[in-house]
């Protein structure tokens, strides 16, 4: 796994890409962007700038972006005293009295409470109900078709470690956008590869959830020590990739299985001892053919 | 003879055949108020302005959309007579495809607080999938789809905060893309 | 030319004669045996109703899945066909089997050889119907996940269960069909076509897993499962009880030994078998029946012959004899001859409906050649007609292949029977002749030897180039599709 050494890789081999990032909800969110005529390979560097991305084009883009996650921020982070989710945290309104934003958030979490069987759960282990597992899942799928709605096809969203994707990074070419999983033993490091993509298989999302990191944000029902220590999973749909895998992180084995038998999703999970459980398409060539 | 056997064989062919369509018809329409219904009130949400949520999400928020409504008018009812009487009403969620098929919750809300949530439903759907087994087995790490920094957009990872960041393989990436 | 005739009797009614005599004009709605084939009739449109029926249904369960409305993108419309091909495709194979059960409705309303012709018509249809469903699903499915059919075929097989039997199904089902063909074209032995078959069961049966296992249609719970088990279920219980249970309930009630083997011309014997309660096998001249003869090197044989003569109940319990003719046609044949008295017979029957039970009218005509002969001296024995209305002619080419001649003499002179020998060889120049070069000269047709032909029922029963030529003239001169019986022997 050989490590970043930045501008170490040929130039000419990337993709011409031109990424933005902001600060919110404690991590940094990046926007990445094909930028105009050089991602089509054919112009040489330093020619007129009609095709290239705008600058004020990615700017605005951006900003859209990290508008909705500051709003969205505001309302549901309990970092901020003021904020609607600290407010009912101390129980000074009640759910009923609460915002719909607020009520729908938490509909959609006692939802997959259900659908994950309590393994993935919108009350903290002190009863405080913390709808942060699902709100940058919810923030990146907003953003996500807030971007598709300004016409932008082609995007790759990553916020603290969580991706969607639309397109390519390659405009027209339906070429996958990779994405690297770091090694949870060495963050400098890569563990694996995945494409996301509009492709056959429809993996737009990945979400990784660990118990090292932030373990405090995951909860295991059972108390026990936490199986994985990092687990992968790729989806349709960001909420659904993050859902899952904060859910299994708490949920182990078990839920691992559930999660595979009962959504199109794809799972690759670091065991404490390092080693890997990967569902067929986390697999490396040759065996992905059959991956169905 | 031959005739009144080809023409009643026909007459009951078509008649079950349009049985079985017409069978076929109310199912795919129930199931499609059901999602209509869930769809048109999610609409309506206003949070981010954006058309066209997930399915989830869009369903999940009519619900909660048409709670806050009901809610509101069946308090104001009992307030009267009674404080403590409680307001109890149910929502459904938008119906989820999963590879089981279907499955669309209800939520009761009574007094503000979910009481229960139930599974209305669970159809087998998705014709083939179900038997199909995607489970996580044991792998290698040379076995995983490899990864060369050289050609990834992106980095995929446990959350990182704002400070791990700076040193953070996605903050390489991102300042090459500066 | 050598042909024999018997005075024909006087018109008079004998005491067990018929109804009203109709006049010329008489169709199938009067006369005594009016109701029957109107009944038969009836159940032969029952059965096509049924048929046709099942298909739709077939269909109509996926329709009613919400089928139809699941066709969203061109994969899933070829994954759509897919399905209803398998679906309509094992609608086919179950009435395929429905059809060779030998189930007695079947049996005494279209016959056996009528059944085992719609048998192998469907064997091709349904194959392919099978083989559609087998690619457009490898396809659809394949189209639906980008991957070309023989990956998803791989895949279907590696990660779907009970998928693997389904292709092994599908292996069997081709092997069949197409050995079949090749059995039926190249003559091969009766025994190894019966093995081929054999399969067929083996190939439904590891069809039937990934039919309730796979996909959402037969799933848990829902009334399409419910029906298709219930219509696989049918079809099986049908198989064993005809086939299995049945055959051996005859073969244990009749205890039949064969008691005299004897030979009445060259190559020809009569084998003579005693058994108990053969007065329930009364009544079914010129039916056949399946024969195993339980004698070392022989067992494994089974012979279909009809009986050729009324079964004689003469003692308590039915206790008495029956009697078979046959000619040394193939190996099995010929090792009859040998036959030791004592020798356990296993049978199972009777089948087809070279019988009473499809007459349709008053009148009879019976035409038979060769070792054909025999089945209808049994059916002459009881079939019902007023002196005078039956008709017999009997073709060979030497006096000596009118088998039976004798006693079917016998019985015509009794009854009141026209009686013609057609004796000589065939007229070599005209292909459609069945008559004698001698007749065929003096310009004789059927209609000479038969004026009312029109008016009766046909049994004709012979090699089957001669017997084809035979219903020709017989349909030219009037007698109509329904009234014709002929029993093919080369099945």
């Amino acid at each position: 796994m050989p490590r970043i050494s930045d501008a170490a890789a040929p130039r000419h081999l990337r993709t011409a890409l031109k990424a933005s990032t902001f600060r919110c909800m404690g991590t940094v969110i990046s926007l990445t962007l094909p930028s105009g005529r050089a991602a089509k390979g054919t112009a040489l560097e330093g020619h007129s700038t009609e095709g290239h991305l705008a600058e004020d084009e990615l700017a605005a883009t951006a900003a859209v972006v990290e508008r909705l996650f500051r709003e969205l921020d505001q309302t549901f982070s309990l970092y901020r005293p003021d904020s609607e989710a600290s407010r009912l945290a101390r129980g000074e309104i009640t759910l009923r009295g609460a915002s719909d934003a607020m009520r729908e958030r938490y509909a959609e979490a006692l939802e997959w409470r259900l659908r994950t069987e309590g393994a993935f759960t919108p009350e903290r282990a002190d009863g405080v109900l913390d709808l942060s597992g699902l709100i940058k899942g919810h923030a990146i799928r907003e953003a996500g078709t807030s971007l598709l709605a300004l016409g932008r096809e082609d995007w790759c969203l990553n916020a603290g470690g969580d991706v969607l994707v639309s397109g390519s990074p390659v405009p027209g070419t339906g070429q996958p956008w990779q994405a690297g999983i770091v090694d949870p033993a060495d963050r400098h490091t890569l563990l694996a590869g995945y494409p996301l993509g509009n492709g056959r298989r429809r993996r737009r999302a990945l979400a990784t959830s660990g118990s090292a990191e932030r373990g405090d944000h995951i909860w295991s029902p059972a108390g026990a020590a936490p199986a994985f220590v990092q687990v992968s999973v790729a989806a349709a749909d960001i909420v659904t990739a993050d859902v899952l895998a904060t859910a299994i992180i708490a949920g182990g084995l078990p839920m691992l299985d559930r999660a595979t038998d009962g959504w199109d999703v794809d799972v690759l999970a670091v065991r404490a001892d390092g080693t890997l459980l990967a569902t067929p398409g986390f697999r490396g060539q040759g065996i992905t053919a059959i991956a169905v | 003879m031959k005739a009144r056997g080809a023409v009643s064989a026909a007459l009951a062919s078509a008649g079950i055949l349009l049985a079985g369509w017409q069978a076929g018809a109310q199912v795919v329409e129930t199931s499609s108020a059901v999602a209509a219904s869930a769809g048109t009130t999610g609409t309506g949400t206003g949070t981010t302005g954006a058309a066209g949520t997930g399915s989830a999400g869009t369903g999940a928020s009519g619900a909660a959309g048409s709670a806050s409504s009901s809610g509101a008018a069946a308090s104001s009812g009992a307030s009267g007579s009674s404080g403590a009487a409680a307001a109890s009403a149910t929502y459904k969620g938008a119906l989820v495809q999963t590879r089981f098929g279907a499955v669309q919750v209800q939520i009761t809300v009574s007094a503000g607080k979910v009481t229960d949530v139930t599974a209305l439903q669970l159809t087998d759907d998705d014709r083939k999938s179900v038997q199909i087994s995607n489970r996580a087995a044991p792998l290698l790490r040379s076995e995983v789809l490899e990864a060369q920094s050289a050609d990834v957009q992106t980095i995929g990872g446990a959350t990182v905060t704002s400070d791990a960041y700076l040193s953070s393989l996605q903050a390489a990436l991102d300042a090459a893309n500066l | 030319m050598n042909t024999q005739l018997l005075p024909a009797p006087t018109a008079h009614k004998g005491p067990d004669g018929a109804g009203p005599r109709a006049g010329s004009g008489e169709r199938a709605g009067s006369g005594r045996f009016a109701g029957q084939h109107r009944l038969r009739m009836l159940r032969t449109d029952l059965l096509t109703v049924a048929a046709w029926a099942s298909m739709a249904a077939a269909v109509a369960l996926w329709l009613a899945d919400g089928g139809a409305a699941s066709i969203s993108s061109p994969a899933s419309a070829v994954t759509a066909a897919g399905i209803v091909a398998g679906l309509v495709g094992m609608d086919l194979v179950l009435l395929m089997l429905l059809l060779a059960a030998r189930i007695p409705l079947i049996d005494r309303t279209i016959g056996h050889d009528r059944a085992l012709e719609f048998h192998r018509v469907l064997g091709k249809p349904s194959l392919y119907l099978l083989l559609a469903h087998g690619l457009l699903v490898a396809v659809g499915y394949g189209m639906a996940e980008g991957l070309d059919p023989v990956s998803e075929s791989v895949a279907l097989w590696v990660l779907v269960p009970d998928m693997w039997l389904a292709f092994v199904s599908m292996g069997l089902f081709i092997a069949v069909v197409v050995t079949s063909l090749v059995a039926v074209r190249r003559r091969f032995p009766y025994e190894f076509w019966y093995a081929v078959h054999l399969l067929t069961y083996v190939a439904v049966g590891t069809s039937i897993p990934h039919q309730f296992s796979v996909g959402g249609l037969f799933a848990e719970g829902t009334w399409q499962r419910w029906y298709w088990l219930a219509i696989c279920a049918v079809t099986g219980a049908a198989l064993l009880y005809f086939r299995v249970v049945q055959p051996l309930a005859a073969t244990s009630r009749h205890r039949l030994t064969v008691s005299r083997v004897w030979s009445i011309a060259p190559g020809v014997v009569n084998i003579e078998m005693t058994g108990r309660q053969l007065n329930r096998l009364t009544g079914n001249g010129g039916r056949f029946f399946v024969w195993r003869f339980l004698a070392r090197g022989l067992w494994w044989h089974s012979h279909p012959f009809s009986l050729s003569a009324e079964p004689l109940a003469t003692g308590p319990d039915g206790a008495g004899t029956l009697r078979i003719t046959v000619r040394n046609l193939g190996r099995g044949s010929a090792q009859l001859a040998s036959l030791r008295p004592g020798t356990k017979v296993a049978v199972e029957g009777p089948y087809g409906l070279f019988g009473t039970a499809a007459r349709s009218r008053d009148k009879v005509v019976l035409i038979g050649a060769g070792i054909g002969i025999t089945p209808l001296r049994a059916l002459l024995e009881t079939t019902p007609f007023a002196h005078g209305d039956a008709t017999v002619l009997l073709r060979g080419s030497t006096k000596q292949e009118l088998y039976l001649s004798d006693e079917l003499l016998e019985i015509c002179r009794r009854r009141g029977v026209r009686l013609f020998h057609l004796i000589g060889p065939r007229a070599r120049w005209d292909s459609r002749s069945w008559l004698p070069a001698d007749a065929v000269r003096s310009g004789y047709s059927l209609a000479a030897y038969a004026p009312d032909i029109a008016e009766a029922d046909v049994y004709i029963c012979g090699p089957n180039r001669w017997a084809g030529n035979v219903i020709a003239e017989a349909r030219a001169a009037g007698a109509g599709a329904e009234q014709i019986h002929h029993e093919r022997f080369d099945w």
